[in-house]
């Protein structure tokens, strides 16, 4: 019989998601969605000998209870949430068998905020626009185009990595990323593109100062709080056509990560983000620093260091080489 | 103004900004999806995505494929080769959409927001007078008298940002402020130079005056119109509006929701930008319907 996991209990917003996500479609209104913390999310695979397309699920501040249909073998990355199977402790970072019947349990994030569950064969859910990745707000792919819900029923696929399970594979330590409880980050940003728009002393401000997450953040947008923002001339004195706001601007494309100034709350736009809109975005987060942000929680620090395109682009294959076998004791 | 070299500015580690100029001239947009079609035509290595809007294009690649100071060399050569704006010749299809102006739901909608977040006139009314009509169904005369340019498709799936392409039924209107949080699906809004058709029930900040029953995007591609695709719409499309009664708003509803509607929408004609821009130099600009 096929393997299938029993939703029992679907956690806070636990949804299907594969890597990269959904690529070719942002001229068409559609974000790259995908897991938030990709670092995280690729082990979990390496783990259970999945292929890097395989989906899996990422469960946000508290994780789902599941029941396994048939033997499997399951890896558990990323935040830590207590999770048990069948009331044992439940080893993370490492590729555990699961026998038929046995319930996987979370609870809340203790560590991080977002795990990620991948299991040999990946999810099979349908390929929407080329991808499995859920982007709720449009109901588009994952489950249903949702979060999952109680008692619905998951297929595990068997193409990709089918029977490569292999149980007691281990993430090196020094390959995992650092998630800590110590509520303060220290994340990368590159300057510009509308860096332009803010007067020398408000670059310097920003780089400088505490920022604090606030609760009202999600897989769309992280709001921040934090000192005023200082405008540079050219922020006032600009045609009508660009809004009354010193932070409006004509509609244009928004690049993933780019922290976008809405008056003088700075929102960094994620994976779910809308593709446009008429606020400027004087800084961008690149990729490589995603996994801090999907591991923090509302309240925790940020504070931004300045890095170049070349810079990040370095720190995004040195995390690239890491999302491999070789990261496997 | 238009720069006289575009401004390539990046955007993190696998992004970069290309801007042709600082205001919403209509040739900016033109070389936006002239660049857009020529890095399609080219299939430059690297190239993940592309997202054209008013003056600029944002452009999506892979840094292992092409580095950021080759990607910007391969599209400064591409821009050279699209030569003037007059020259550029676009795909461009024509959708006519069924609405009806001055629509119960959307009255419906303002009225929420009078109540709930704050007291606003009724939003036809509002834009008809900032922009000097005789009144509201002057309005629609004129919204329904023009072809729109679709600028881009953003925001949310299959949304279509769009602006007059008739100078003389050209419609400005300022925001909300705050922001309403929901909007009624199909609902027509006006804000700023552009105006949008909601694909999603959610916010929104431009003024409402009309509703189509026509779907915009089906991610489940259930009508033939949506086989190979899942948005109606592309940038460098025209929309033409077509003014319909309540009643024919049901009828067409219906047929959408049996599957048995029959979208018009054309695609024998190409957009010359020349061709276009010696048209406008030739109306009188005065004039309104």
């Amino acid at each position: 019989m096929a393997l299938s996991v029993e939703v029992i209990k679907a956690g806070l917003e636990t949804s299907v998601q594969d890597f990269p996500g959904r690529y070719g479609f942002w001229e068409q209104g559609f974000p790259p969605s995908g897991p938030f913390d990709m670092w995280s999310f690729r082990l979990a695979n390496v783990l259970v000998g999945n292929g890097p397309e395989a989906a899996g699920l990422e469960c946000q501040f508290m994780g789902p209870t599941l029941r396994f249909s048939e033997d499997c073998v399951v890896a558990f990355t990323g935040a830590e949430m207590n999770p048990t199977l069948d009331g044992e402790a439940f080893p993370m970072w490492e590729s555990v068998a699961v026998t038929a019947g046995q319930v996987l349990a979370c609870g809340f994030a203790r560590v991080g905020a977002r795990a990620y569950l991948a299991i040999s064969g990946g999810i099979d859910v349908p390929t929407v626009l080329g991808a499995r990745a859920t982007f709720h707000m449009a109901g588009v792919g994952g489950m249903e185009g949702h979060a999952l819900k109680d008692g619905q029923s998951l297929n595990v696929g068997a193409g990709a990595g089918a029977g490569a399970g292999v149980p007691g594979r281990r993430v090196k330590q020094d390959c995992r990323p650092a998630i800590t409880d110590n509520k303060e980050w220290q994340i990368e940003v590159v300057q510009g593109p509308n860096d332009d728009w803010i007067a020398d002393d408000g670059i310097e401000r920003f780089l400088t100062s505490e920022w604090k997450l606030q609760a009202r953040s999600n897989r769309t947008g992280y709001r921040l709080e934090g000192p005023d923002w200082i405008f540079a001339d050219k922020a006032s004195a600009k045609g009508p056509e660009h809004g009354e706001h010193p932070s409006n601007i004509l509609d244009h494309g928004y690049p993933v990560g780019s922290i976008n100034l809405c008056g003088q709350t700075p929102i960094i736009l994620v994976n779910d983000a809308p593709s446009a809109g008429g606020f400027i975005n004087p800084f961008t987060v690149p990729s490589a620093a995603f996994w801090k942000l999907a591991q923090s929680k509302p309240n925790d620090i940020y504070r931004f260091r300045r890095v170049s395109v070349d810079e990040a682009q370095e720190l995004r294959r040195s995390i690239d080489r890491l999302c491999a076998v070789e990261s496997i004791a | 103004m238009k720069f006289d070299t575009p401004k390539f500015m990046p955007g993190g580690d696998h992004f970069i900004l290309v801007q042709f100029g600082d205001d919403a001239s209509i040739d900016l947009n033109f070389m936006a999806l002239g660049l857009t079609a020529a890095i399609k035509a080219e299939e430059v290595t690297g190239v993940v995505d592309t997202n054209p809007s008013y003056n600029s294009l944002v452009v999506e690649y892979e840094s292992d494929d092409i580095s950021y100071a080759d990607l910007q060399t391969e599209l400064a050569h591409l821009i050279d080769g699209l030569g003037s704006v007059e020259n550029l010749e676009l795909d461009s299809r024509l959708a006519y959409l069924p609405v009806v102006y001055l629509d119960p739901w959307t009255r419906d909608c303002v009225a929420d927001y009078s109540e709930k977040i704050a007291p606003r006139e009724y939003d036809p009314d509002f834009v008809a007078d900032v922009n000097g009509f005789e009144d509201a169904k002057q309005l629609a005369r004129i919204h329904s008298g023009t072809e729109h340019w679709v600028v881009a498709v953003c925001s949310t799936p299959g949304l279509p940002l769009m602006r007059a392409l008739d100078p003389r039924c050209a419609i400005t209107s300022p925001k909300y402020n705050p922001p309403r949080t929901w909007t009624t699906l199909g609902a027509i809004g006006v804000g700023g130079l552009s105006s949008s058709i909601y694909t999603t029930p959610g916010p929104g900040g431009y003024n409402l005056i009309g509703r189509t029953p026509v779907p915009l995007w089906d991610p489940r591609q259930r009508h033939p119109v949506f086989k190979d695709r899942v948005v109606l719409l592309d940038a460098a499309d025209r929309v033409k509006f077509v003014p319909i009664s309540e009643e024919e708003f049901e009828y067409t509803e219906a047929r959408v929701a049996d599957g048995s509607y029959e979208f018009n929408i054309t695609a024998y004609q190409r957009f010359s930008v020349g061709a276009y821009k010696k048209w406008v130099s030739s109306l009188n600009q005065d004039g309104q319907f």
